[in-house]
C-alpha cells in the first residue's frame, strides 16, 4: 500500500544555498513520524514543500501515491492533507464554532448565488457544517468553548481549537508544525495525550515538527533527524536518541 | 516602417511627462509605501494656476517656481493627511480623496470662467529647433525631455548617494528600525511627498502645452499613464520608471496609428495601451516575494460587522419608509419625486456592492461606475437583439460580473492596493474608450433602452410607470440588500472572513484564495451592473456620462464615508448621491458646472477628513454613539 505521504528527494535551493537537499521520507497511515534537528535546519522549509506554499527546485511529494508536486496548497488539502501551524492561525472574528465551520465547508457546496439567494443548499451547507464542527468539538471535549471569540483564547486553546479546526477536514495526513510550542509542561502532557488518542481513533498519518523531546518520544514511532538540509538519522525514538552523530548535532548541544 | 519611426519619435517629449509624473508616485511610494493617486490632480491644480497667473501678466520665470512651490505645498499636505492614517491601503483611498478636492476645486474655481483655458507656456513658442526628416522638434518640446532627464538623474543620485537618500530607503524598508536608529521618519516622509508633489505639479504645468488644451479631466486621467510607467518601474527603480514612461510615450502614437487603420471604431488607443501595461505588469508583478504586512488590506475596518444594532437598521427602515412609501402609493405626487426615488435606490445599490466588496471580501474597487456602466450598455444591447428588459438588465448584469472578473484576475492574487490600481486604471480607460466604442455603445454614445410600464403591476394606472418601476428597483435593492446579507452568513461568506485574518490557513482549509475573492469580486460586480442596469432603464437609455471616473471615486468615497462595512449604511450612500445630483441640478452630468466640481471637492474634503478622524465612517461613529447611549450588548442583527 503506497505511503500517505512520502517525499522522495526534495531540494530547495535558494540563491546558492540548499535549504533542503535531497530529503525523502514516508509517513503511513496510522503512523506518527516525528521530524525533527537544530534551527536552520530545514524543517520549516521541508513542512512548506509538503504543504504547498514552497515549490522544490527538485524531488517529488506524493500524497497516497499521488504525486502532488506542482498541485496548489488548497488541492492538497482536498486531497486529505491538513495542518496547524507554528504561530497560530485562527480566524479572529469568529467564533470557535464559526472557525471550525469554516473547515468543515469543504465538505459542503453552496457557491455565491444559492448562499445570496437563500436557496435550500445555503441552510443544508450551513447545517452540515455546524453538525460536522459540533461533533469535532465534543470529540475533543472542547463544545464549552463553541461560541467563545477565537482571540481571547489563552494559547494552549487556541492549539486546541487549531488541531479540531484541522480535523473538521478528516485529514488522511495531518501536519503539525511544533504543536507545543507556548505549551507549559502540564498543557504539554495533555496535549500529547490527546494526539495519542486523536492517532488511535482516526487513524491518520501524522508528521509533526517539534522541538520538544517530551513531545516527540513518547508519541512518535519513527523520528527522522535533519540538519544542513539532509537527512542526518532516522530511525525508532530510542535508535536516534542514542546515535552518536545526532547527539553531537542535535541532542548533545541542547541537553 | 519610417512613419512608425517617425511616430514614435513624436511620442518623446510626452513620454518624458509620464515618466515624471510616474516619478512623483515612485519617489512617495518608495518612502511611505503610499500610492499616489493624486498625482495627476496635482498637475491639474498647477497648470490651472500657471494659466492663470500668466494671464494676470506674471511673467513665465517667476511663474515657473511658483507653481512648482504650490505642488510641494499640496505634497507636504497630503502627507500631513495620511500620516495619522494606518495602513497602506487607506493612505492611498486618502489619496483618493485629494484628488477629489484637488479637481472639483480647479474646475468649480475656473469653469465659470470663459471658455476652455489656454495652457501656460512657460517655455516659449514651440520654433522649431530640430529637423529629424519630416519630424521636427520645438524648443519647449527638447526641454521638456531634458529637463525630465535631468530630474530623473538628480533624483536616482540623490537616493543612491545622499544622507536622506539613504535614510529614504531605511524608512521605506523599516520605518520603526530607521526611527529606532534615529531617522527622524515624519522629516523623510514629508521630504519625499515635497519632491513628489513638486514633480507632479511640474510635470502638468510642462504637459498642458505639448497638449495644447487644458480641461478638468484630461490631466487627471494621465494618471493611467504614469500608473503605467510605474509599475515599469516596479513601483521602485528609478531609471526603470523613466524607461516606462519614455516607451510608453513611444508605443502610443505607433498604436494610435495601427489601431486608426485596423480598428478605425476604437477611441483612446492611448488609455487602453496604458492599462494594459498596468494589467500585464500586474500579472508579472510579485513584489520580490515579499508581502507588506501593513498593506494585508483596510485595516481600521473591523472584521467583524460593525454592530449595526435594531435601533440602528429600525432607525434605517424608519426613514427609508417615511421617503419611499408616500410617493409610491399616493397619486397626487410627481413623477419627479418617484424618478428620485428609484435613483436613490441605483446609487445605494451600487454602494451595496461596495459594502459587499469592502467590507466583506476586504478588496478595494475605483472602478465601480464602470461595472454600472457595463450593466447600462449591456442591457442596451441585449435589448437590441430583442431581449425583453428584464431578462436584458440580468445580461447586463452579467456582462458587468464579466469584465470584473476579467480585470481582478491579475490583480486579486496580489494584495489590494495593486486591484486599486487595477480597477482606477480601468476607470480612467472606460472615460476614454468604453463609453466611445461604438460596437459597445452604439455610433452616437447613447444606447435607447426602451422600458416597459409594466402596467400589469399596477392594473387602471398604465400611465404611472414611473410608479411601478419605482417599486420594481426599490424591490431589486431590498433583495439585494438581503443577498449580501445572507452571502457575508453563509459559506462564501465564512471562506471571506476566514480570509482577511489568515490567507494562508483558509488555504489550509480547502479555499483557493484567488477564486474566493475572485468570486467576491464577480458578484460585487454584478450587483454594480444590476445598479447601471435598472439606471438605464430610468433613463430609458444608457450613456457613459453618469458613470464617469469621478462617480467611481466618489462612490468609493461615500461608501467609506457612511462605513464599509454597513448594509443598511448603503441606503444612505444613495440619498447622498441622490441629493448631490439634484443640487446640481442635471441628473447625469457629475464632472460638468461649477456646483457639481463643488460637491465633488466637498466630497474629497469629507473623505480625507472622515479617514483621519473615524476610519470606519460614520455608521462606525454612530455604532459607537449608540453603544455609549445605550451599554448593553446588542445583538448583531445582519
Amino acid at each position: 500500500m503506497a505511503a500517505a505521504l512520502e517525499l522522495r528527494g526534495v531540494g530547495v535551493r535558494f540563491g546558492t544555498f540548499d535549504a533542503v537537499d535531497g530529503v525523502s521520507l514516508s509517513v503511513h497511515a496510522g503512523e506518527v513520524v516525528g521530524l525533527i534537528g537544530p534551527n536552520g535546519a530545514g524543517k520549516t522549509v521541508t513542512f512548506n514543500v509538503i504543504t504547498g506554499l514552497q515549490p522544490p527546485t527538485r524531488g517529488q511529494v506524493l500524497l497516497g501515491g499521488v504525486d502532488v508536486t506542482k498541485t496548489a496548497a488548497h488541492t492538497r488539502t482536498a486531497m486529505g492533507l491538513a495542518r496547524t501551524f507554528q504561530v497560530v492561525q485562527l480566524f479572529a472574528g469568529m467564533s470557535v464554532l464559526e472557525n471550525l465551520m469554516v473547515a468543515a465547508h469543504r465538505f459542503t457546496h453552496a457557491g455565491v448565488v444559492t448562499d445570496a439567494l437563500r436557496l435550500p443548499g445555503r441552510r443544508r451547507s450551513l447545517d452540515s457544517a455546524r453538525e460536522r464542527a459540533s461533533a469535532v468539538l465534543a470529540f475533543l471535549g472542547l463544545a464549552h468553548l463553541a461560541d467563545v471569540e477565537v482571540s481571547s483564547l489563552p494559547v494552549g486553546q487556541a492549539r486546541l481549537v487549531e488541531l479540531a479546526r484541522a480535523l473538521c477536514l478528516k485529514p488522511k495526513v495531518l501536519l503539525l508544525d511544533e504543536p507545543a510550542s507556548g505549551l507549559d509542561p502540564v498543557e504539554t502532557h495533555d496535549f500529547v495525550a490527546l494526539l495519542a488518542e486523536v492517532r488511535a481513533t482516526l487513524g491518520c498519518a501524522m508528521l509533526l515538527v517539534e522541538h520538544d523531546m517530551g513531545v516527540v518520544m513518547p508519541l512518535c514511532d519513527h523520528l527522522v533527524v535533519m540538519n544542513f538540509g539532509r537527512v542526518l538519522a532516522e530511525g525508532t525514538p530510542t535508535e536516534v536518541r542514542d546515535d552518536p552523530e545526532v547527539k553531537t548535532a542535535y541532542l548533545g548541544a541542547a541537553v | 516602417m519610417k512613419l512608425y519611426i517617425a511616430l514614435a519619435l513624436t511620442g518623446l517629449p510626452i513620454g518624458a511627462m509620464y515618466a515624471l509624473q510616474a516619478l512623483g508616485i515612485v519617489i512617495v511610494y518608495k518612502t511611505s509605501r503610499v500610492f499616489n493617486f493624486a498625482t495627476g490632480a496635482i498637475g491639474l491644480t498647477c497648470a490651472y494656476a500657471a494659466s492663470s497667473l500668466v494671464k494676470h501678466g506674471v511673467p513665465s520665470l517667476v511663474v515657473l517656481p511658483i507653481v512648482v512651490a504650490l505642488g510641494v505645498l499640496i505634497g507636504l499636505l497630503m502627507e500631513l493627511s495620511v500620516r495619522p492614517v494606518r495602513g497602506t491601503l487607506t493612505r492611498t483611498i486618502v489619496t483618493l480623496g485629494w484628488l477629489l478636492l484637488l479637481q472639483g476645486a480647479v474646475g468649480w474655481q475656473y469653469t465659470a470662467q470663459a471658455g476652455t483655458s489656454e495652457p501656460a507656456r512657460l517655455l516659449g513658442q514651440p520654433k522649431t529647433l530640430i529637423h529629424l526628416g519630416i519630424l521636427q522638434y520645438g524648443r519647449d518640446q527638447v526641454a521638456v525631455i531634458v529637463i525630465a532627464a535631468a530630474l530623473a538623474a538628480g533624483l536616482a543620485f540623490f537616493f543612491r548617494a545622499t544622507a536622506l537618500g539613504t535614510a529614504t530607503r531605511a524608512v521605506s524598508e523599516a520605518p520603526d528600525a530607521a526611527r529606532l536608529l534615529g531617522i527622524r521618519v515624519d522629516r523623510v516622509n514629508l521630504v519625499a511627498w515635497g519632491i513628489g508633489g513638486g514633480i507632479s505639479g511640474l510635470a502638468g504645468v510642462l504637459i498642458t502645452p505639448l497638449l495644447n488644451k487644458l480641461d478638468t479631466t484630461t490631466l487627471v486621467i494621465f494618471t493611467v499613464q504614469a500608473l503605467a510607467a510605474a509599475l515599469v518601474g516596479r513601483l521602485s527603480s528609478l531609471p526603470l520608471t523613466f524607461a516606462g514612461g519614455i516607451g510608453l510615450g513611444v508605443v502610443q502614437p505607433m498604436v494610435f496609428r495601427f489601431m486608426q487603420v485596423h480598428f478605425p471604431s476604437v477611441r483612446g488607443t492611448d488609455e487602453l495601451t496604458a492599462l494594459a501595461v498596468v494589467l500585464g505588469a500586474l500579472l508579472l508583478f510579485r513584489r520580490g516575494g515579499r508581502r507588506d504586512a501593513a498593506s494585508g488590506g483596510l485595516a481600521p475596518v473591523p472584521i467583524r460587522p460593525l454592530p449595526t444594532g435594531r435601533l440602528a437598521a429600525a432607525f434605517t427602515a424608519g426613514v427609508a419608509l417615511m421617503w419611499v412609501v408616500p410617493p409610491l402609493v399616493t397619486d397626487d405626487v410627481g413623477n419627479m419625486s418617484r424618478a428620485n426615488i428609484t435613483q436613490t435606490a441605483v446609487w445605494a445599490m451600487a454602494v451595496l456592492s461596495l459594502v459587499l466588496l469592502v467590507g466583506v471580501v476586504g478588496q478595494v474597487s475605483v472602478c465601480q461606475a464602470v461595472f454600472m456602466g457595463c450593466g447600462a450598455f449591456g442591457t442596451g444591447i441585449a435589448m437590441s437583439h430583442g431581449a425583453p428588459f428584464l431578462l436584458a438588465v440580468v445580461l447586463g448584469a452579467l456582462l458587468a460580473a464579466a469584465v470584473a472578473a476579467v480585470v481582478g484576475l491579475p490583480a486579486i492574487r496580489l494584495e489590494p492596493l495593486e486591484l486599486a490600481i487595477a480597477t482606477l486604471s480601468l476607470a480612467f480607460t472606460a472615460d476614454r474608450f468604453l463609453y466611445s466604442w461604438s460596437p459597445f455603445a452604439s455610433p452616437d454614445a447613447n444606447r435607447p433602452v426602451p422600458r416597459p410600464g409594466f402596467a400589469g403591476l399596477d392594473p387602471g394606472h398604465v400611465a404611472t410607470g414611473e410608479r411601478n418601476y419605482a417599486w420594481l428597483v426599490v424591490g431589486v435593492f431590498v433583495v439585494a440588500c438581503f443577498a449580501v446579507a445572507s452571502l457575508r452568513r453563509g459559506r462564501t461568506g465564512a471562506a471571506l472572513t476566514a480570509l482577511r485574518s489568515s490567507e494562508p490557513a483558509t488555504a489550509a482549509m480547502g479555499f483557493s484564495v484567488t477564486s474566493v475573492k475572485l468570486r467576491g469580486f464577480a458578484a460585487s460586480g454584478f450587483i454594480a451592473g444590476l445598479a447601471g442596469a435598472l439606471y438605464a432603464g430610468l433613463l430609458q437609455g444608457a450613456s457613459g456620462a453618469p458613470f464617469d471616473f469621478t462617480r467611481s471615486i466618489t462612490l468609493l468615497a461615500y461608501a467609506v464615508i457612511i462605513g464599509v462595512a454597513s448594509v443598511p449604511g448603503a441606503f444612505f450612500g444613495g440619498l447622498i448621491v441622490t441629493s448631490s445630483t439634484l443640487t446640481v441640478g442635471a441628473t447625469n452630468q457629475v464632472a460638468s458646472g461649477r456646483s457639481a466640481s463643488l460637491v465633488t471637492a466637498l466630497t474629497g474634503l469629507l473623505l480625507i477628513g472622515v479617514l483621519m478622524v473615524a476610519p470606519d465612517g460614520l455608521a462606525g461613529l454612530w455604532s459607537r454613539l449608540l453603544v455609549v447611549v445605550r451599554p448593553e450588548p446588542q445583538e448583531v442583527l445582519l
